[in-house]
C-alpha cells in the first residue's frame, strides 16, 4: 500500500476509535444515579450555569484533542523511514520554519480563546450575583464537619443550629456564607454549585437555587487533615411549604424523655457529652429556649485558641431531625425515612431509628471516621459500657418532635 | 553553511605533563583523583556531576514510585484498610513532594549540567565548585526530607502544605518540620545551580554561538534557570515563615492572630506555577533535540519555539491565582487569572504545532528516545487541554480538587516531563556512558510505560468529574467510583513493571558492553548540535579545541549542505569533523573537599532546628570551615600548572583568530586560565591577556575550568 493510502487509513480507524470511546464515555457520564457527587448532573440554577459553559467549552478541547492525536497519528505512519532508507536518497527538505503559518497558529487558537473567553467572563459574573432577598445560611466547617447556622430574623443570633445535613427551600436564592473554625475547608456541593473555600478570618459567598427538591451529597475538597477525605455533608432541598414545617420544627424545645431508661440516658449526656456538645436548654449555661452560645467557655481551649481549635461538637438540640450523623457518614434512619425529601423524617411511614448505627458510634467513634482527640480533633472514644450506650441510645432518639414515631 | 575546509586545521598538542612535585600551598592542597570512587565525593566535573544527579534522582524515582504504588494499592477497592489516614496523608504528601523536587527537578538538572556545556561549546560550567556545591546540598537535602520517616513521620500537610493546617497545632509531628527545613536546603543547591547556569551560558559560549544558535535544549534550561532564580526566592520567604510559624510561635499564618491563611497560599502558587514550567520546560528542551534528530529535520520555526518558551517563562508568572479559583478570592481577581491562563495555552500549543511541523516531510526512524518523545507531544497535549478546560474558573470550581486536577498535573508532568526524560536518557545514554541503551528492551519500556500510565491516569479524568476528591485515603461503595480505580491501580503496577524493565535494560545493556564493548562512536544518531561532536563517553576536558560556531544546528552544518532542493547533501564525513579527544594537556579544574564539606552542615543545622539547637553547633562548624577551606586552598593543584602555558601560548602563537577575537576570552579561559583567575587575588605574571568578561567567573572559583 503506498505510504499516504495507509497513513490515511489509520488515522481513519483511529478518528472512529476515538469517537467511539468518547461516545461510550459520553452516554453515562452525566448520569447522577449511582453518582451522587457528579459533577455533569446539575440539579441548581448556578450548577446548570457552570454546565452551559462546560459543554461547548470540552466540545471544542474535544475537536482539538481529535484533531492532533489524528494528525499525529497519520504522520507518524505516512513519515515513518522506510527500512531500506539510504543515507543520501530521497532525504527531507529541510524546511526551516514558515513564518506566516506560525503566525496563523498562534492567532487561530487565541481567537477561538477569545470568543469562548466572552461565555466565561458571563458565567463568571451570573454566577456572583447573589440574587434577590436570599435567604442567608452561614456554613462553618471544623475538622471534620459542617455546621449550619439559620439566623431568621436577622439579629445576628441564630436560631437554628444544626449540623451535617443543611436544608434550604427550592426556588429561593440561599445565600451560604462560608467561614472556618480551625483550618482551610472547602464547600462543595456538586448538583447545586461549584466549591468554595472555607478559610479562617473570612467569610466566603455561595449562591444556590435550586427548583428541584432532593438530598444532594456534598463532600469537603480542601485538604484539611486526618478525615479530609471522608468530611461530607447533605443539602437537602424541600418544597417551601415543607421547609416551613422544618423551621417550626426545629425552633421547639424537644420534650422531655419520658422513659427510665432515656432519663439515665439524659443524666449522662450531662456528665458525659455535654462538654462539648450542646442541646438547648440541657445544661445549665444554656437555659431555655434556645440560648445557643457558641462562646468558648472559660476553662475551654486552655492550650489552643479557640478560634482555631475544633472542639466545638455538632448541636444535638434537634438531632432526629436529620438524617444523617457522624460526617455524613451514618444513616440515622432506617429505610426510607434516611433519604425521604421531608422536613420531618420521623414522621415517614415506618420510620425507625438507626439504634445500630448510633450505638456504633458512642462505642467507638475512631472506628467510623479517623480522629485525634487528644489534639483536640474530633470526638473522643468514651469507653461507655453497654448499658451506658443503650441508655444515652434512648435518650438521642427522643431529640426531636414530638411527633416522633415512639422510641 | 559551513565549509569545512575553511576550518583551521585541529592542532592538538600533546604536552609533557610535568613531573609531580607535592607543594603545598594555603592550608590544603587540593585532592587530585580523578578516578575511583573516592573522585566522586571530590569532584567539580559538570559531567561527573549531572550523572550523581541523574542517578540520585533516579534513586529518588524509586521512592517515590513506592509510595505512589502504596497510594494506588490503597485506593484500589473502596474502604481498603492497607493505610490508615494518618499514614495515607503522609504518603501522598511526601510522594508529591518527592516527585517535584527530588525527581523531576534533578533529573532536568542531570541533563541541564551534562549537557548545557557540552551543548555551547564550554569546557564547564562559569563556577564549578559550585556546580559540585549544589549538587550535595540538593542531595544531602533530600536525604534529610526522607529520614524524617525514621524520625516521627514525613509530612502530612500535601505539597501545597497550606496553612492553617501545616501548624504545629495541626500537625504536631515532625514531618513539616522536615518539609520546611528540607525545601528550604534543597532551595540553596538549586538556586546556586540557576545563577551558575545562568552565568554559564551568558558568559561561556563558544566563539560564535549566539544566543540565537544555541539549541533549543539549552534555550529552555537557560529560561527554567531564570525562572529559578526568581522563583526560588518566594518559596523560600514562604518556607522561613512557616518555620517561624511553627518553631517560635510567630503568626503569620494564625487569622486569630492577625495573620492570614492565604498568605501562604498566594506565595506557594507565585512560586508553584512557574515550577509547573520550571519541571516542564526541560524536556520540552529535549524532544526538540530528539524529534528533529529523529525526522532528518531541523527544528520547525525556531524563533517560535525559543520565542514561546520566553512567552510561556513570561506568561507563567502572572497565572498563580488559578490554582485559588475557589478560594474565595472575589470575583475580579478570579476574573483576572482565568483569561490570563486561558491565553498561557498559545505559545504552548504552538510548540505542540511546530513539533508536529518538525516531524512533517520527515524521514522518521523509531528509536525508543523518538516514541518517547512522540508519546510527549500526545500526552502533554492531553494535559494542556485539560489544562485549558480549568483555566475557566465556573468549571474549574467543579473540578478542582478532584481528580480531574490529578489527571491534568499527571499528564502534563508524567506524560509531558518524564517522558521527555527518559527520552533524554534513551537519547544521550551512549554519548554519556559509551554504550546503547537496548533497543528492543526500550521499545518494551516504552509501550508498557505509555500503556499503564493511560490506564492510570485516563479514568482519573471520568472520576474527578464524577466527583472523586482529591486527597482521600478512601471511598465507599456507592459513590460510583469503584471501576475506575480499579483500573487505575491495574496501570500503576503496569508502569512500575515497565520501570523495572528500564532498569533490566541499563543492566543488562551495560554487561552486554563489558563483555564486548562496542563505542557507539561520537555521533550515533547523526545528531546535530555540539555534544555530538566529541567521542562518547566525553572525555574530561570535552572538546579538544573549542569549535568556531556559524550555524544553528552547527555539527550538522560541518556533516552536510544542501541542494537546490534544501535536501542535505554530505560534505564532509562524520569522522572528519568530530574530535578524537586525545588532547591531553587541557587544565582542568583541580576537584575539591569542600563543597561537600560545606554542604554536610546544612542537613546538622537542620537538625538542630527541629530538635535541639546543640546540634546545629557541628553544622555550623561544618559549614564555615566549609566557606574557609573554600576561599583558602589554592585555586588549582600546584603541581598541575604548567600545561596551562604551553596550551596558552599555542593558541597565541597559533594566531588562532577566533580565540583572540572572542570577546569574552572565555574560550582562553575555559581551556587553559587557572591562573589567569586566581579568585584570591593572585596575580598571575604569566597570564598575558586579561580575562575580563570572564573575571567573575574566575573570582569565584579561581579560575579552575
Ligand atoms: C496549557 C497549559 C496549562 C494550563 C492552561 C494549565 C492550567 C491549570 C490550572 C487552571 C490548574 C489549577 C487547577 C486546580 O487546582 O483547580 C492547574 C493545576 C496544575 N497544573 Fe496546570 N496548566 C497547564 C500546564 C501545566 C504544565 C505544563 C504543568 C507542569 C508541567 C502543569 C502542572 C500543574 C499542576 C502540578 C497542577 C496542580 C497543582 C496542585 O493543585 O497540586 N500544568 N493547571
Ligand atoms: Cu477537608
Ligand atoms: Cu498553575
Amino acid at each position: 500500500m503506498p505510504r499516504n493510502r495507509k497513513a490515511t487509513v489509520v488515522a481513519l480507524i483511529s478518528t472512529a476509535a476515538i469517537l467511539l470511546g468518547f461516545w461510550l464515555i459520553i452516554r453515562t457520564i452525566g448520569q447522577p444515579t449511582g453518582k451522587p457527587l457528579n459533577t455533569l448532573a446539575p440539579f441548581g440554577q448556578q450548577a446548570q450555569d457552570i454546565q452551559n459553559l462546560t459543554i461547548p467549552v470540552f466540545a471544542v478541547a474535544g475537536v482539538i484533542f481529535v484533531l492532533v492525536m489524528v494528525a499525529v497519528i497519520w504522520m507518524v505512519v505516512r513519515f515513518r523511514a522506510p527500512d531500506d532508507a539510504v543515507e543520501g536518497e530521497h532525504e527531507p527538505a529541510q524546511t526551516h520554519g514558515n513564518t506566516p503559518l506560525e503566525i496563523g497558529w498562534t492567532i487561530v487558537p487565541a481567537v477561538i480563546l477569545a470568543v469562548l473567553a466572552v461565555l466565561n467572563v458571563q458565567t463568571l459574573l451570573r454566577l456572583d450575583d447573589t440574587g434577590e432577598n436570599p435567604l442567608e445560611v452561614t456554613v462553618a466547617g471544623q475538622q471534620w464537619w459542617w455546621e449550619y447556622r439559620y439566623d431568621l430574623d436577622g439579629d445576628q443570633t441564630p436560631e437554628i443550629v444544626t449540623a451535617t445535613q443543611m436544608v434550604m427551600p427550592a426556588g429561593r436564592d440561599v445565600t451560604v456564607k462560608i467561614q472556618s473554625n480551625d483550618v482551610i475547608h472547602s464547600f462543595w456541593i456538586p448538583s447545586l454549585n461549584g466549591k468554595k473555600d472555607a478559610v479562617p478570618g473570612r467569610t466566603h459567598e455561595l449562591v444556590f437555587n435550586s427548583d428541584n427538591p432532593g438530598i444532594y451529597e456534598g463532600q469537603c475538597t480542601e485538604f484539611c487533615g486526618l478525615s479530609h477525605g471522608v468530611m461530607r455533608m447533605q443539602v437537602k432541598v424541600l418544597p417551601p411549604a415543607e421547609y416551613d414545617v422544618w423551621i417550626r420544627e426545629m425552633t421547639k424545645a424537644p420534650a422531655q424523655p419520658t422513659s427510665a431508661a432515656a432519663s439515665r440516658g439524659e443524666a449522662l449526656f450531662v456528665g458525659q457529652c455535654a462538654r462539648c456538645h450542646e442541646v438547648n436548654g440541657l445544661t445549665p449555661d444554656s437555659t431555655p429556649p434556645f440560648t445557643y452560645s457558641d462562646e468558648p467557655s472559660p476553662d475551654y481551649g486552655v492550650e489552643v485558641d479557640s478560634s482555631l481549635s475544633s472542639k466545638n461538637a455538632p448541636n444535638l438540640t434537634n438531632f432526629m431531625m436529620r438524617q444523617t450523623f457522624a460526617g455524613n457518614l451514618l444513616a440515622l434512619w432506617e429505610g426510607d425515612a434516611a433519604t425521604a425529601v421531608v422536613a420531618v423524617p420521623g414522621q415517614v411511614p415506618g420510620a425507625t431509628p438507626d439504634k445500630v448505627n448510633i450505638k456504633r458510634w458512642l462505642r467507638n467513634p475512631q472506628d467510623v471516621k479517623p480522629m485525634d482527640a487528644e489534639n483536640n480533633q474530633g470526638m473522643p472514644n468514651l469507653n461507655l459500657s453497654e448499658d451506658q450506650i443503650d441508655d444515652l441510645t434512648e435518650y438521642l432518639v427522643t431529640l426531636g418532635p414530638s411527633t416522633r414515631p415512639a422510641a | 553553511m559551513a565549509i569545512t575546509e575553511e576550518r583551521p586545521p585541529l592542532e592538538l598538542t600533546s604536552g609533557d605533563l610535568p613531573p609531580l612535585e607535592v607543594e603545598t600551598l594555603g592550608v590544603f592542597h587540593r585532592p587530585r583523583a580523578t578516578h575511583g570512587w573516592a573522585s566522586w565525593f571530590t569532584t567539580v566535573d559538570h559531567k561527573k556531576i549531572g550523572i550523581m544527579y541523574g542517578f540520585a534522582s533516579f534513586f529518588f524515582l524509586l521512592v517515590g514510585g513506592f509510595e505512589a504504588i502504596l497510594i494506588r494499592t490503597q485506593l484500589a477497592v473502596p474502604g481498603n484498610k492497607l493505610l490508615s489516614a494518618d499514614l495515607y496523608n503522609q504518603v501522598f504528601t511526601m510522594h508529591g513532594v518527592t516527585m517535584v523536587f527530588l525527581v523531576v527537578m534533578p533529573l532536568a538538572a542531570a541533563f541541564a549540567n551534562y549537557l548545557l556545556p557540552l551543548q555551547i561549546g564550554a569546557r564547564d560550567v562559569a563556577f564549578p565548585r559550585m556546580n559540585a556545591l549544589s549538587l550535595w546540598v540538593w542531595l544531602l537535602g533530600a536525604i534529610f526530607f526522607n529520614t524524617s520517616w525514621f524520625l516521627g513521620g514525613g509530612a502530612d500537610g500535601g505539597w501545597f502544605n497550606y496553612a492553617p493546617n501545616s501548624g504545629v497545632v495541626f500537625s504536631p509531628s515532625h514531618g513539616i518540620d522536615f518539609y520546611a527545613v528540607g525545601l528550604l536546603i534543597m532551595g540553596i543547591g538549586s538556586t546556586v545551580s540557576a545563577v551558575n547556569l545562568t552565568v554559564t551560558v551568558l558568559n561561556m559560549r563558544a566563539p560564535g554561538m549566539t544566543l540565537m544558535r544555541m539549541p533549543v535544549f539549552t534555550w529552555m534550561t537557560f529560561i527554567v534557570q531564570v525562572l529559578l532564580v526568581f522563583a526560588l526566592p518566594v518559596i523560600t520567604v514562604a518556607l522561613i515563615l512557616l518555620t517561624a510559624d511553627r518553631m517560635f510561635g510567630a503568626t503569620f499564618f494564625d487569622a486569630s492572630a492577625g495573620g492570614d491563611p492565604f498568605l501562604w497560599e498566594h506565595l506557594f502558587w507565585i512560586f508553584g506555577h512557574p515550577e509547573v514550567y520550571i519541571m516542564i520546560l526541560p524536556s520540552f528542551g529535549i524532544a526538540s533535540e530528539v524529534i528533529p534528530t529523529f525526522s532528518r529535520k531541523p527544528i520547525f520555526g525556531y524563533p517560535f519555539m525559543v520565542g514561546s518558551g520566553i512567552a510561556i517563562g513570561f506568561m507563567g508568572w502572572g497565572v498563580w491565582a488559578h490554582h485559588m479559583f475557589a478560594s474565595g478570592m472575589g470575583p475580579i481577581s478570579v476574573l483576572a487569572f482565568s483569561l490570563a491562563t486561558m491565553f498561557i495555552a498559545v505559545p504552548t500549543g504552538v510548540k505542540i504545532l511546530n513539533w508536529m511541523a518538525t516531524m512533517y516531510g520527515g524521514r522518521i526512524r523509531f528509536t525508543t528516545a523518538m516514541l518517547f518523545s512522540v508519546g510527549l507531544v500526545a500526552m502533554f497535549t492531553i494535559g494542556g487541554l485539560s489544562g485549558v478546560t480549568h483555566a475557566f474558573a465556573p468549571m474549574d470550581t467543579q473540578q478542582t480538587d478532584t481528580y480531574y486536577i490529578v489527571a491534568h498535573f499527571h499528564y502534563v508532568l508524567f506524560g509531558g516531563a518524564l517522558f521527555g526524560l527518559f527520552s533524554g536518557m534513551y537519547f544521550w545514554w551512549p554519548k554519556i556512558f559509551g554504550y546503547f541503551l537496548n533497543e528492543k528492551l526500550g521499545k518494551w519500556h516504552f509501550w508498557l510505560m505509555i500503556l499503564g500510565f493511560n490506564l492510570t491516569f485516563g479514568p482519573m479524568h471520568i472520576l474527578g468529574l464524577q466527583g472523586m476528591m482529591r486527597r482521600t485515603y478512601t471511598y465507599t461503595e456507592g459513590q460510583g467510583f469503584n471501576g475506575w480505580n480499579l483500573v487505575a491501580t491495574i496501570g500503576a503496577y503496569l508502569i512500575a513493571v515497565s520501570i523495572l524493565v528500564f532498569m533490566w535494560n541499563v543492566i543488562r545493556s551495560y554487561r552486554q558492553h563489558r563483555a564486548n564493548p562496542v563505542n557507539p562512536g561520537p555521533d550515533p544518531w547523526d545528531a546535530r548540535s555540539l555534544e555530538w561532536m566529541v567521542p562518547s563517553p566525553t572525555p574530561e576536558h570535552n572538546f579538544d579545541e573549542v569549535p568556531v560556531v556559524e550555524d544553528f544546528d552547527e555539527f550538522w552544518h560541518r556533516k552536510y549542505g544542501h541542494d537546490e532542493q534544501g535536501r542535505p547533501v554530505r560534505i564532509a564525513a562524520t569522522e572528519d569533523v568530530v574530535q578524537k579527544g586525545d588532547a591531553t594537556d587541557v587544565h582542568l579544574p583541580s576537584p575539591s573537599y569542600w563543597p561537600l564539606v560545606l554542604a554536610a552542615g546544612l542537613p546538622l543545622i537542620g537538625y538542630g532546628l527541629i530538635f535541639n539547637l546543640w546540634w546545629a553547633l557541628p553544622g555550623a562548624i561544618l559549614l564555615i570551615a566549609g566557606i574557609y577551606g573554600w576561599v583558602l586552598e589554592p585555586s588549582t593543584d600546584p603541581s598541575a600548572g604548567h600545561g596551562h602555558d604551553d596550551d596558552h601560548h599555542h593558541d597565541g602563537d597559533d594566531g588562532d583568530a577566533a580565540a583572540l577575537e572572542e570577546p569574552s576570552g572565555d574560550e582562553a579561559d575555559t581551556a587553559s586560565g587557572d591562573e589567569a583567575g586566581e579568585g584570591a587575588g593572585v596575580a598571575s605574571a604569566d597570564e598575558p591577556e586579561p580575562a575580563m568578561a570572564s573575571a567573575s567567573a574566575d573570582a569565584e572559583d579561581g579560575g579552575s575550568k
